[in-house]
């Protein structure tokens, strides 16, 4: 370590009771998520997580998260770039606008959701030209996109924030269109930043409850992502496969977790 | 031929405020300016980086102030080298190339031509970041001269190297310049590089080009105030230095100085007005430059005076408070003495 730590042999009181509180902390944490997980039985768990609904969720989860992690990246990126090189008229009150629902808690942004894809303007048009999106698969994706958006927006946008504009200016002498800078130089030099993005923006996708439930609904096998499915099961009783799809949750969470940590901390390129 | 008229534009807290420069075909052209002064912005808007808010930028007679920078040739190289972290010092000297769709065998040859001319030949496959400073200020001047720019700009080139790496490279800048004939605008605040390279030199304040000239004429008669403190050297000389029995003597024509600097050669010489001592007698002392002149001029202004004394048809400017003027009872065409030590007498190469 290259740090000076204070020696644990170095005990005094001061010392001692906040690691004290820190281990029991610690011990708390895993105690409760080690629970979950070891509650039922093995065969118990093994059975729950190869169960057709379980399947079906990790499936509808999987596809949903994918495809709304997707439309974040292409809307994000973006976004991000402009916010962060252009100035433009009202951009602070823009940057409210975007991280808003960073602090919204996702129910409202669900019933938010609801209202505009239900009765409002907008979903009365929608529903005429054919397109229902409340109670539907779409819901789901068009759930977590808006919950999610301002984090790959907030993770991009500090990714670009510690890239010199001079490379791009560099590349520009050199050849390339505004297009070919941002492809060869920028995109190349955010890359850890934008996988940090992916990798968090995924995880809260696939996690993603209150929004979902409100626009999407909880109707079992067929908007059952796995949040959904911890919901059901635990009101119907069905213990063991809530915590299937709890200890699926979990790890996706830890994964996500150590990707982040490994490419979240990224380098200040100057 | 490079036209900047009546060039403005805002950017932050930073401004130009209506530069007019035209820079001949194959100049060394050097800014010399302090922080602040918008020099960097100027290059910028010359590559094409930024637009102007008003006046015109051409080249050759053609307005290329909202050309793209890919279509104006010039090749651009930052005082933090900017070299792309994600490509090897190779990639990054041909990046320029492969954007021209030019054959890969024929872009590794003329990287290795480029790297060998700049000494960084063995360096190609190596990470930016694990070269000295001034290896990785060889490879981003490499990478912009190898697309053959028209004008090679050079913000602050030398600035962030050590001393000796500064003196070599700035050598080195001089050996390009000579071979490649590309026109130059170089930003520096080092005066050093005025004498070692320039042709002409442009100085900037505030957004604004306060004196343009050659190295000799900005030091000689500073234009404002500014430029004086900035420089702060107005006894500016040709001559040549030579070494004699071990000691560096520089000769201004009738007269010779003794300096303490061991160089040989074609040089610039500075000496602060303020280092040299005027008398009515000769006196003995530890300073060994004493010569007898003439006083050609009296310019009053505010605490200290500028006297000129002609020594044996060299104008030396002196500084002296309004009193001592008076006490030594100095009129035009008095005989004085002039007297300086061999450590104030600066020389610059040529």
């Amino acid at each position: 370590m290259g740090r000076l730590h204070r020696r644990f042999s170095g005990t005094t009181i001061f010392s001692a009771t906040f690691l004290a509180i820190s281990a029991a902390l610690f011990i708390f944490m895993v105690a409760v998520i080690a629970g979950l997980v070891l509650y039922p039985s093995l065969p118990e768990l093994i059975a729950s997580l190869t169960s057709q609904e379980i399947i079906f969720a990790v499936q509808l989860s999987l596809i949903t998260s994918a495809v709304s992690t997707a439309l974040c990246v292409v809307v994000a990126v973006p976004v991000a770039y402009a916010m962060t090189r252009f100035s433009f008229p009202g951009k602070s009150l823009a940057n409210v606008i975007v991280n808003l629902p960073l602090s919204l808690p996702p129910l409202v942004a669900g019933v938010a959701l609801l209202i505009f894809f239900g009765p409002s303007l907008v979903g009365t048009v929608l529903r005429a030209s054919g397109i229902d999106i409340v109670y539907t698969v779409t819901a789901i994706i068009v759930a977590q996109f808006f919950v999610n958006v301002p984090y790959m927006i907030r993770v991009t946008r500090s990714a670009f924030e510690m890239i010199n504009p001079r490379y791009e200016y560099v590349a520009r002498t050199l050849g390339c269109t505004e297009w070919a800078a941002f492809r060869q130089v920028t995109l190349p030099l955010a890359s850890q930043g934008l996988i940090a993005g992916l990798v968090i923006t995924w995880s809260k996708s696939i996690g993603e409850f209150g929004a979902v439930l409100l626009l999407a609904g909880a109707t079992v096998m067929k908007t059952e992502t796995l949040p959904i499915a911890v919901y059901l099961n635990i009101s119907t009783g069905e213990l063991n496969e809530a915590i299937a799809a709890s200890v699926i949750l979990i790890g996706i969470a830890l994964v996500s977790l150590l990707v982040f940590e490994r490419y979240g901390d990224g380098k200040r390129i100057v | 031929m490079l036209q900047i008229t009546g060039l403005a534009k805002t950017l932050g807290s930073f401004s130009l405020k209506g530069v007019n420069l035209s820079i001949e075909d194959g100049e060394y052209f050097i800014v010399l300016g302090p922080t602040g002064a918008g020099k960097t912005i100027l290059l910028e808007t010359i590559a094409g980086i930024h637009t102007p808010d008003t006046g015109s930028i051409s080249m050759n007679g053609i307005e290329i102030s909202r050309m793209d920078p890919k279509e104006r040739g010039v090749g651009m190289v930052y005082q933090d080298y900017m070299l792309f972290p994600h490509l090897t010092v190779g990639e990054n000297i041909g990046f320029g190339l492969k954007q021209r769709s030019i054959d890969p065998a024929a872009v590794r040859e003329q990287v290795r031509d480029v790297a060998e001319m700049l000494g960084i030949g063995h360096l190609l496959e190596r990470s930016p970041e694990t070269l000295s400073g001034g290896e990785q200020q060889r490879a981003a001047i490499a990478r912009a001269l190898i697309i053959k720019p028209r004008i090679l700009l050079l913000d602050e080139p030398l600035s962030a190297l050590d001393v000796t790496t500064r003196e070599r490279l700035r050598r080195e800048l001089a050996t390009i310049h000579r071979m490649m004939k590309t026109t130059i605008i170089h930003i520096t605040h080092h005066f050093e590089d005025l004498f070692a390279l320039a042709d002409r030199v442009a100085i900037m304040q505030d957004g604004t080009v306060v004196q343009v000239g050659t190295p000799e004429e900005i030091f000689q008669t500073p234009a404002t105030e500014f430029v004086a403190s900035f420089t702060g050297m107005e006894n500016v000389f040709h001559g040549r230095a030579r070494i004699r029995d071990g000691e560096a003597r520089i000769e201004l024509g009738p007269i010779s100085l003794r300096t303490v600097a061991e160089i040989e050669g074609d040089v610039y010489v500075g000496i602060r007005p303020e280092e040299v001592i005027v008398s009515r007698e000769p006196f003995e002392s530890s300073a060994v430059n004493t010569f007898q002149g003439s006083v050609t001029e009296i310019r009053q202004n505010g605490m200290f005076s500028r006297i000129v004394v002609d020594a044996g048809g060299v104008p030396f400017v002196c500084a002296l408070t309004r009193q001592s003027i008076r006490r030594l009872g100095l009129a035009e065409g008095e005989a004085v003495y002039l007297t300086f030590k061999a450590s104030a007498v600066h020389a610059f190469p040529r």
